[in-house]
């Protein structure tokens, strides 16, 4: 059996912006996390669940030797910081929506305590 | 073995000086360098030059110096900086005028140049180089060729280190990449060539670089363990102490706020930096899949184990262009029944739109909820409307013209509801849209002139 647990449970994360391009990095707490966070969000998992934010494709990659994962989404800030009408201009907070991100993990699963 | 300590005087503009002051002081640094560039700064900067020609850098940064440069030069500290924007020779009168306020005599200021690549588009198109916007494909600039703000080449290292092996004391560029004034010293100091032996290393000091090049956002500032940093109404600068064998301590100055540990140099390894095995710059390609990281505790994190890859054949370029006009405008929204109130006005505004002809399908239009998603819109669930003391209903929208974008906000400001509150519409502003693209190395050669103070 399995449950659901977000991506908050289980990783800090930052965003940044170049141009019309989102990345956000997703930095587990321990290996365990890391291997739930690395198997289970995908391109097309984040794609819809960032749905109408990002209108581009969505790359990953592996970040083994600090537990983390890069996250590339492309025309993801309505045009980019320059000329964007959203709020979150430079999508430092597009980050905060990958802790909302529903992963599942065994129902003997107990989330480690975040490191700080 | 060799080391030598390097501090990050600022990640962007506008910056601290009495950050950077102290870390001149207490941070037993052999070089501080600055970055003060974001991707938009050199298209204002540009539109500054154009109301005053003596202008066109950084005045913030450079006004600054009058504070750094005497400490700075009282102790050997040599200073990099890319704050000379779109006239880095100007930026370097004004440090030389410091200077000779100050009695320093003999100062040596580099400038570095060929940056600045506008002048070199119609040639270039001539020779059939296309400016393929890296982005969205397009590869037909002449549509904008006509009103273009700047065009910079991100450069590398190349004529900051050929200044400082001139002796140069201080270091003014415009657009070179943000690690390249990281790497300069480092390269400049230990030896290294842009020579097959050396790659690894130079992918060491461009991931060295980019820990350093945010400043403050190494130590604290936007940091996932936020609740965690002290002081961080204080939080300091950080310095790297890098050794020859290509690896690094990154510290911090002990007298103010901030955290440096595992996870706050994390945060910066994997900030903007997308395929992280092929992190592209001017003098390398590092390889950020191999760095180590150990946290040693009070504030000191190592890094080894770096490597990287032969430097690439193209270079980034970033054209500026106007893009348009941006309003603004904003209905607040109180209980009860904010939330059924909003969507109100948000549906007379398009009633209000067609009645002006207006298709909603062609209206550049961003509507936000403030309160409820205007952030991170459909991830996060509409609360319940008794549970909703207020909502901002904020519309911005785009025009060819201010006139354009100002009727379609404005077509969404309503009175109908009782307690209406709405906010005097602002001017539109213009803004500026970018147009990243690749230029080969060879077309953008660079150089430096010293200035002398006798």
């Amino acid at each position: 059996m399995s449950k659901k647990v977000l991506i908050k449970e289980l990783a800090y994360v930052r965003s940044g912006d170049k141009g019309d391009i989102s990345n956000v990095g997703i930095m587990a707490f321990n290996k365990e996390n890391y291997e739930i966070i690395r198997k289970q969000v995908t391109p097309q998992k984040v794609k819809d669940h960032y749905k109408e934010l990002v209108k581009g494709e969505v790359k990953i990659y592996e970040m083994p030797n600090i537990d983390s994962l890069q996250v590339v989404m492309y025309k993801a800030l309505g045009g980019g910081a320059t000329s964007t009408l959203r709020f979150d201009e430079t999508g430092k907070a597009m980050c905060l929506g990958m802790l909302f991100m529903p992963v599942e993990v065994p129902d003997a699963f107990k989330p480690a305590k975040p490191p700080m | 073995m060799k080391k030598i300590r390097i501090g990050a005087g600022s990640g962007y503009a506008p910056s601290k000086t009495g950050e950077a002051l102290r870390l001149v002081r207490e941070g037993n640094i052999n070089y501080i360098c600055f970055d003060q560039l974001a991707e938009l700064t050199m298209s204002i900067m540009s539109k500054n030059q154009q109301k005053d020609p003596t202008r066109g850098y950084l005045t913030q940064h450079i006004e600054g110096m009058k504070q750094v440069l005497p400490e700075a030069h009282k102790r050997g500290v040599k200073i990099i900086t890319n704050g000379g924007g779109v006239n880095p020779e100007a930026a370097a009168d004004q440090i030389l005028k410091i200077a000779a306020d100050n009695n320093i005599k003999g100062l040596k200021v580099a400038v570095i140049k060929g940056d600045n690549i506008a002048g070199r588009i119609d040639e270039m198109l001539k020779k059939g180089w296309k400016f393929t916007n890296l982005e969205t494909g397009e590869d037909d600039i002449s549509k904008i060729k006509d009103s273009i703000l700047i065009a910079n080449a991100y450069i590398g290292s190349d004529s900051i280190i050929a200044a400082l092996e001139a002796g140069a004391d201080v270091v003014v560029a415009g657009r070179c990449s943000d690690s390249a004034l990281f790497v300069a010293p480092i390269m400049h100091e230990f030896g290294w060539k842009f020579e097959d032996a050396y790659w690894p290393r130079i992918g060491a000091a461009i991931t060295i670089g980019h820990t350093l090049e945010c400043a403050d956002f190494v130590t604290g500032v936007a940091s996932p363990v936020w609740e965690h940093v002290p002081k961080p109404e204080e939080i300091v600068y950080p310095l790297a102490e890098v050794s020859e064998d290509g690896t690094a301590i990154l510290e911090m100055p002990s007298s103010g706020g901030g955290l440096l540990n595992e996870w706050t140099v994390k945060s910066q390894l994997v900030y903007e930096v997308h395929d992280p095995k092929n992190y592209i710059m001017p003098d390398g390609v590092a390889d950020m899949t191999a760095v180590k990281v150990e946290d040693l505790g009070n504030n000191r994190v190592k890094l080894s184990n770096m490597t990287g890859k032969r430097r690439p054949d193209t270079l980034k370029v970033i054209i500026g262009y106007p893009g348009g006009f941006i309003a603004e405008v904003m209905n607040y929204i109180s209980a009860p029944k904010a939330l059924t109130k909003a969507r109100r006005v948000e549906e007379i505004g398009w009633k209000n739109l067609t009645k002006y002809g207006i298709k909603r399908e062609d209206v550049d239009i961003q509507i936000d909820y403030i309160g409820i998603n205007s952030i991170l819109k459909s991830i996060v669930p509409t609360p319940d409307e008794d549970q909703i003391n207020e909502i901002g209903l904020r519309i911005a929208a785009r025009g060819k013209n201010p006139l354009e974008a100002g009727m379609i906000a404005v077509s969404f400001l309503d009175m109908s509801p009782v307690g209406f509150t709405v906010s005097v519409p602002s001017k539109p502003r213009s803004y500026i849209s970018l147009w990243p693209t690749l230029i080969p190395r060879e077309e953008v050669p660079t150089s430096f002139i010293m200035k002398r103070l006798e």
